[in-house]
């Protein structure tokens, strides 16, 4: 067991946590928002908000880089305001992660936030309550299902992205070296014990969030 | 007092609604998507009207020229929902104290335990609203509204989620929760005029997005204004007619050579009117008798239904529809190839007239 090396599993874990928690935070308002709204403007930024899982990870990477490296307008000013590098450290892993895995977020909340029944709403506007208010006493209670089976898929995500992170935060061993790049590294050195390790955990993970999704939506079904 | 008046298109659909209320139900009146729920909505705030004002009390809610529209929270309005809109995560106890501002916690536990015997739902509060009975979740949801002490009470089909059987029942129930505990002003929707009849003290028709006529409910019936009113409110049989003449009360009609009595009223008379008669007003027998409005007649169909019978007949060149007890006619139970003469007499007193060019700006549609 020597040369198994936890940091990977610990950093990634790190990371993923993170992004799911900034993603919940900017997630959950803008998915309220684009389930309230129809027009061309919601249309377009919820096509913006899907690139993602499309796009190939090297391209987001790159389109990271462009936005956020050291020479970019927003890098220089984070930098000399703040002390902070965003490229290839852990803060661009967590930078990475969010924007892989926010999508699924985004997309299960809204669906389950826009299923809600208009007459709820208008119930709780009736009876005095303000909108903020409506949604946190009705809205999240009655969509929770969706909106969690949006949050562990996200949080699966992150855990899992290689192509981006590596772009953006590289593979700095004990500092943004990430479970999948790990994986990657071990295999090219031979270390299989590790590589056998990390995927086990990989898989277990992966198979614990897509067991409790289908649960989830089974139930939202259900009703 | 509620006065409304108050104009929105959507689409080709355009809404044009104006009336005032006082204290009592008045029963909002018209067929499936003639902008009755949607009147409800621009009351409560929760649609803009385009254009118009509406006043709850003496208080602005809505005007376009001063630009004002108060917020649905600030409105102080009751409103129950078709199929109530209870909160599906909430209890029953607390539905019923969502609505509840009392900064007070002992003093807002007794507002709702209060309501909650009140509406008689003992024993219910710790259950969701899908553990209960329609009934249930109806007086739920009223519950949820009277405690916040609404200015005005908004109905919307309040049945139409009951079963048949449970439904005269409720009625009632309903009728004497809302007078015992609610004493402002009842809006109620409807496409019922049994249900209207019943529930209501006034009633309010609509027609393709307009208001067309308000009164008392038995001047409703009595009395309908326009041709769409008068259908709205069931009545099956309409003829043109020419005034020819007045005497002693009774106005004398020409309708394609038949010539018919009915008593006079209010109605301002044209030349050109148009006639109606309810089919549970007409009287058919077998032998001659000798009153006004009899004529020969044939019957062509019979549509039976439980308690009573309608039957299509034919005279003097125009079709009405009769509908006849079922313990009442030998009619009914005689197949009609064997029925050889028949008379229909038409009370003088049940023939309504309306004016007959009210429906002109339908024929666009």
């Amino acid at each position: 067991m020597d040369n198994i090396d936890l940091f990977p599993l610990f950093l990634s874990f790190r990371v993923a946590f993170t992004a799911t928690l900034i993603g919940i935070v900017c997630g959950l308002p803008l998915a309220y928002l684009l389930s309230r709204r129809q027009g061309r403007l919601s249309d377009f930024i919820d096509t913006l908000t899907n690139l993602p899982v499309v796009l190939p990870p090297t391209v987001l990477g790159y389109y990271l880089l462009v936005l956020l490296g050291r020479s970019s307008w927003i890098g220089k000013f984070l930098e000399e305001q703040f002390n902070i590098m965003i490229v290839f450290t852990t803060t661009g892993a967590v930078v990475a992660a969010t924007v892989v895995s926010i999508p699924y977020m985004i997309k299960a909340s809204r669906a389950a936030l826009s299923e809600i029944n208009e007459d709820y709403l208008n119930a709780a506007r009736l009876l005095g309550r303000t909108e903020l208010n409506i949604f946190v006493t009705i809205m999240i209670p009655i969509a929770w299902r969706g909106i969690f089976s949006g949050i562990t898929m996200s949080f699966a995500r992150a855990l899992g992205d290689f192509g981006t992170t590596l772009m953006v935060a590289g593979s700095i061993p004990g500092k943004t070296l990430t479970m999948p790049i790990a994986i990657y590294d071990s295999l090219q050195a031979g270390n299989y014990d590790m590589a056998n390790f990390l995927v086990l955990i990989m898989t277990t993970v992966a198979f614990a969030v897509l067991y409790i999704v289908n649960r989830l939506e089974k139930r939202i079904k259900k009703g | 007092m509620l006065e409304v008046s108050i104009e929105k298109t959507l689409g080709n659909f355009t809404l044009q609604s104006s009336f005032t209320s006082g204290n009592g139900v008045l029963g909002i009146l018209g067929s499936s998507g003639c902008g009755k729920s949607m009147t409800l909505k621009c009351v409560a705030g929760l649609y803009a009207p385009d254009k118009g004002t509406i006043r709850l009390n003496g208080k602005e809610l809505f005007n376009t020229e001063t630009k004002v529209n108060v917020l649905p929270r600030h409105r102080n309005i009751g409103y129950v929902f078709q199929n109530y809109a209870l909160f599906p995560h909430l209890t029953v106890y607390k539905n019923i104290a969502y609505g509840v501002r009392h900064p007070d916690k002992t003093k807002r536990h007794e507002l709702v335990t209060e309501m909650i015997s009140k509406m008689q739902l003992g024993g219910h509060e710790k259950q969701y609203p899908s553990q209960l009975s329609g009934g249930q979740q109806q007086r739920v949801a009223l519950a949820r509204t009277l405690i916040t002490e609404p200015e005005l009470l908004l109905l919307d089909e309040p049945f139409s989620a009951l079963d048949s059987h449970v439904k005269q029942i409720l009625e009632k129930e309903l009728l004497s929760v809302i007078k015992k505990n609610f004493h402002g002003i009842v809006l109620l929707v409807t496409h019922n005029i049994e249900e209207a009849y019943r529930l209501c003290d006034r009633i309010l028709v609509f027609d393709r997005g307009k208001s067309v006529q308000i009164g008392e409910k038995q001047e409703i019936i009595r009395f309908p204004a326009t041709i769409s009113a008068a259908r709205i409110t069931g009545c099956k049989n309409f003829f043109e007619v020419k005034i020819i003449g007045e005497e002693d009360g009774f106005v004398r009609l020409n309708s394609e050579g038949i010539c018919l009595r009915a008593v006079k009223n209010n109605t301002k008379l044209l030349p050109k009117m148009m006639a109606g008669i309810r089919a549970h007003d007409l009287k058919i027998s077998s032998k001659s008798i000798n009153e006004p409005n009899t004529f020969e007649c044939r019957v062509i169909d019979k549509i039976e239904g439980i308690f009573s019978t309608t039957i299509i007949i034919y005279c003097q060149g125009k079709t009405l529809q009769a509908e006849i007890p079922n313990n009442d006619s030998f009619l009914l139970t005689v197949p009609i190839e064997q029925i050889q003469k028949l008379w229909l007499q038409i009370p003088e007193e049940k023939i309504f007239l309306m004016s007959s060019e009210q429906d002109h700006r339908y024929t666009s549609c």
